[in-house]
């Protein structure tokens, strides 16, 4: 159980805290993980009082939380809750939010623990940042600590994600710096850790003489929705792959730590980070593909093509679907290529690592004219978090005949209790001081000096590669396929 | 008929199949295993098809856990919209103790909707296992050929096409577009497997052989409806014997031997069953393959030169849909032979 604190979140009237943030800390509240004494403080521009947020927060926690809403347990939870209105650039705002935070330790017994979360655009970060340290609240005192949670997009590439480092590094140590992926904070992404180093297993297998090769897939049936701005400013390489996508295939492709601690797991990430084959100008066109949505059919209706969504250009050039092939030039994935694909608008919504193994040698049952399928060890990330293992089996009958069957493991349905949504633990982690599941510094920088080389052919080379449609409902551009089928694979089929 | 969505189960959003089908299992607890090793779409327009097919399914899963999809199509209806359904079939296992437990998933397709089926079925499969994608009816020109993406085998009934000529063209037109590689698995050439058995392993025995090398006519009786299973027949022939089509006259047919002898086949249609008998003749001898009463079993009659005769008794499997999808599903690999047979049997259909 971590100490009690006070958790003050800028951006207090955004989609994230109704969504995510509120029904997470209120189910910590009702699994008794959350200190009794914790406070909550919102602080946003719009006028509310206390208790109107409180009403809101209420309806969409109903609506959101994963538990449902116990009304005994809201009782206990919601007078902690306060709303402080402020803009994000008034000192005076900062002055009577400290004398506020004064007050609350003192009611509550907080002893001056605070977690700050930004949940704010990047732009607003530098001046809360500052008003912070002008208001003396970044500082710590009496043994007490004094964290900050930035959400992303963290930087838009190397050059403004350095620059956004310096910026909190000016007022926040680096261990007091939690910089949250939720994707990290997902029972099977933790779980990578578990089933690659718990189990004798898998670990003498996890390398090139027994993989063949990796996916990593992030798919969503949505499209841009209301975020089409956003979109039109971000992209899905960016949005999902230079963080998201990247951490998974950090977890997956990292040597063991050699402790537990948030540092030594980082090392090992940042490591493979290192180790990500940098592409040319020129081989961006070859090893990565972009597409675009068109229109087509989701849930058995039609939708509309990206350029005709709300608030997006007609003539966008903003990639709705990556596809990358990733080398990770160590020891261990020498010539095993990761294959990492993400889209809006396809087929199905999942994220999913699948290991897939060489095949069996070419003798014996492999001899037919058929060739037997790889076997694929799947990581469900979500939804419905688990982990399946393909094989081939002999189907009953006096012939030899065999298909592939798969073994498969559900958190939903293997254990009795539920798994808790990614900002429960991850929040629970912050007030804890656990940065594990949070990236570092270093691993964020790399990232983006992965990524920003593709950014640099798509938009700023002279004969950039081109961008794909795709039907909205498929599963991405007939290129992407094309990206695995020149190295003789396929995506698997989800 | 007007569409019964009773028997397809609970209602659910499009949308939210997926959470659906978690709740469903969820709330089985353990006291039921969900099991699935393929993924078993049935595409049907009629729709009365709904019940006739939720039937089969609950009878094929009995020995095939698999996911299944059914999709009834509507495409004369007025409005265009897309309803979705699930339910489980649950059958006690062999040991009778645990139930093992499959799910079904039904799509209503009405009005243009039809362009929206390869999402359907490619956004609700079970990952990593193979796609069966029975057509029931007849192909829509021009295929929406992102269908064939991922399927791993096609089941279809050429004999219930009103064009099986024109329905093949199309198919296999589209198969050969987008280079799929699916199994093509065709019920009315199942329909005659065991038929089939039955004359090959006539001729497993070196003193039958002649008959073959010296084959003079083929006569085969088959009920008015299968025409086109018994032009199959012919097809098979042709295919491992190597013959050439010469001409067609109604129910007879002329082909010829690689050596330019030639092969007379003789199409009787008579009430019975699709096929109800084979005699191959050569001038000194014969093999005739007839059904027997009960329907289960062929009688097999060698006559060999100097009146020597011998008899065989053989299963003859049973014609049922159900028995053949059972049987096709058994057999795996890619039908080399049938697509060797409608070589000549296409021209013929």
């Amino acid at each position: 159980m971590p100490q009690p604190c006070t958790v003050i979140i800028f951006g207090a009237s955004g989609d994230l805290t109704f969504r995510k943030l509120i029904p997470a800390l209120y189910n910590l509240a009702a699994d008794g993980d959350l200190p009794a004494a914790t406070n909550i403080v919102g602080f946003a521009r719009r006028p509310k009082t206390d208790d109107s947020w409180r009403g809101e927060l209420k309806e969409t926690t109903t609506k959101s939380s994963r538990s449902g809403l116990n009304e005994e347990i809201w009782g206990s939870f919601a007078p902690r809750i306060f709303y402080h209105q402020s803009e994000f650039g008034n000192a005076a705002g900062y002055q009577s939010l400290a004398k506020r935070l004064d007050e609350l330790d003192a009611q509550s017994g907080t002893r001056g623990n605070r977690l700050f979360y930004l949940s704010v655009s990047p732009t607003d970060y530098e001046g809360i940042l500052t008003q912070l340290a002008a208001a003396g609240l970044s500082g710590t005192k009496g043994g007490a600590w004094t964290r900050v949670i930035v959400e992303k997009p963290f930087g838009t590439d190397l050059s403004t994600a350095h620059a956004l480092n310096e910026v909190v590094a000016r007022v926040f140590r680096e261990k007091d710096t939690f910089r949250i992926d939720h994707y990290l904070g997902k029972e099977t992404a933790q779980n990578i850790m578990v089933l690659r180093f718990g189990n004798g297993i898998f670990e003498p297998l996890w390398n090139s003489h027994y993989i063949d090769h990796v996916q990593i897939t992030a798919a969503e049936p949505l499209g841009v929705e209301q975020r089409g701005p956003y979109y039109e400013s971000s992209g899905a390489l960016r949005d999902m792959v230079q963080n998201h996508l990247l951490q998974l295939l950090c977890l997956t492709a990292m040597e063991p730590p050699t402790d537990l601690r948030a540092d030594s797991v980082r090392d090992e990430k940042v490591k493979v980070i290192r180790s990500l084959r940098q592409m040319t100008i020129e081989e961006v066109g070859t090893h990565v593909v972009r597409g675009q949505y068109a229109a087509g059919a989701i849930a058995g209706k039609e939708v509309k093509a990206y350029r005709e969504e709300d608030r997006v250009s007609p003539t966008s050039m903003t990639e709705t679907y990556v596809a990358v092939k990733v080398n990770v030039d160590n020891w261990r994935w020498a010539n095993v290529p990761f294959y990492i694909r993400v889209g809006k608008r396809l087929a199905k919504g999942g994220t999913e690592i699948a290991i897939q193994f060489k095949n069996a040698p070419n003798v014996l049952f492999n001899k037919a004219a058929e060739p037997l399928g790889p076997n694929v060890l799947v990581i469900r990330i979500q939804p419905d978090e688990g982990i399946s293992l393909r094989m081939q089996c002999k189907m009953p009958g006096n012939a030899i005949r065999i298909e592939p069957v798969k073994m498969d493991f559900h958190y939903g349905t293997s254990f009795g209790k539920a798994s808790p949504e990614a900002y429960e633990r991850l929040l629970l982690d912050a007030m804890s001081g656990d940065a594990t599941l949070f990236a570092r510094r270093d691993e964020v920088e790399g990232a983006w000096k992965f990524v920003d080389v593709i950014e640099e052919a798509w938009h700023q080379s002279e004969n950039p590669p081109p961008l794909c449609t795709y039907p909205s409902g498929s599963w991405g551009p007939k290129e992407s396929d094309d990206l695995l089928e020149r190295d003789g694979r396929t995506w698997r089929r989800m | 008929m007007a569409l019964d969505t009773a028997k397809l189960g609970e209602p659910v959003e499009i949308g939210q199949i997926g959470r659906e089908i978690k709740r469903l299992w969820e709330a089985t607890g353990s006291a039921k295993t969900r099991a699935s090793l393929i993924n078993f779409a049935i595409y049907c327009e009629a729709g009365e098809a709904a019940e006739r097919n939720t039937e089969l399914i609950n009878e094929f899963t009995r020995t095939h856990a698999c996911r299944a999809l059914l999709i009834i199509a509507e495409p004369d209806a007025a409005e265009t919209r897309t309803r979705a359904w699930i339910n489980a079939h649950c059958h006690l296992g062999r040991a009778g103790e645990k139930p093992v437990c499959c799910e079904q998933i039904s799509f209503v397709v009405e009005g243009r909707a039809r362009n929206l089926i390869p999402n359907i079925l490619f956004s609700n499969l079970d990952s990593d296992l193979p796609l069966v994608l029975w057509w029931q009816g007849e192909f829509p020109d021009p295929i929406d050929e992102h269908l064939w993406a991922w399927v791993d085998r096609l089941v279809f009934d050429s004999h219930l096409w009103r064009n099986p000529t024109a329905q093949l063209t199309l198919l296999l037109d589209s198969l050969a577009h987008t280079q799929s590689r699916l199994a093509m698995c065709d019920l009315n050439w199942t329909r005659s497997l065991h038929l089939r058995q039955a004359l090959a392993q006539m001729f497993d025995h070196p003193e039958n052989q002649p008959i073959l090398e010296c084959l003079e006519h083929v006569a085969i009786s088959h009920s008015p409806e299968f025409r086109s299973t018994a032009l199959l027949l012919v097809g098979w022939f042709a295919a491992q014997l190597k013959l050439e089509l010469q001409s067609c006259e109604g129910s007879q047919l002329l082909l010829a031997a690689p050596s330019g002898k030639p092969v007379t086949f003789a199409l009787t249609a008579e009430a019975g069953r699709s096929i109800s008998r084979c005699e191959v003749r050569s001038d000194k001898a014969a093999v005739e393959v007839v059904r027997d009463g009960s329907g289960d079993f062929f009688r097999v009659e060698v006559r060999l030169p100097q009146g020597r005769t011998y008899h065989h008794l053989l299963p003859a499997g049973n014609n049922e849909t159900t028995s053949l999808l059972a049987e096709e599903l058994a057999l795996g690999g890619r039908h080399r032979v049938y697509i060797k047979a409608l070589g000549i049997a296409k021209a013929l259909l």
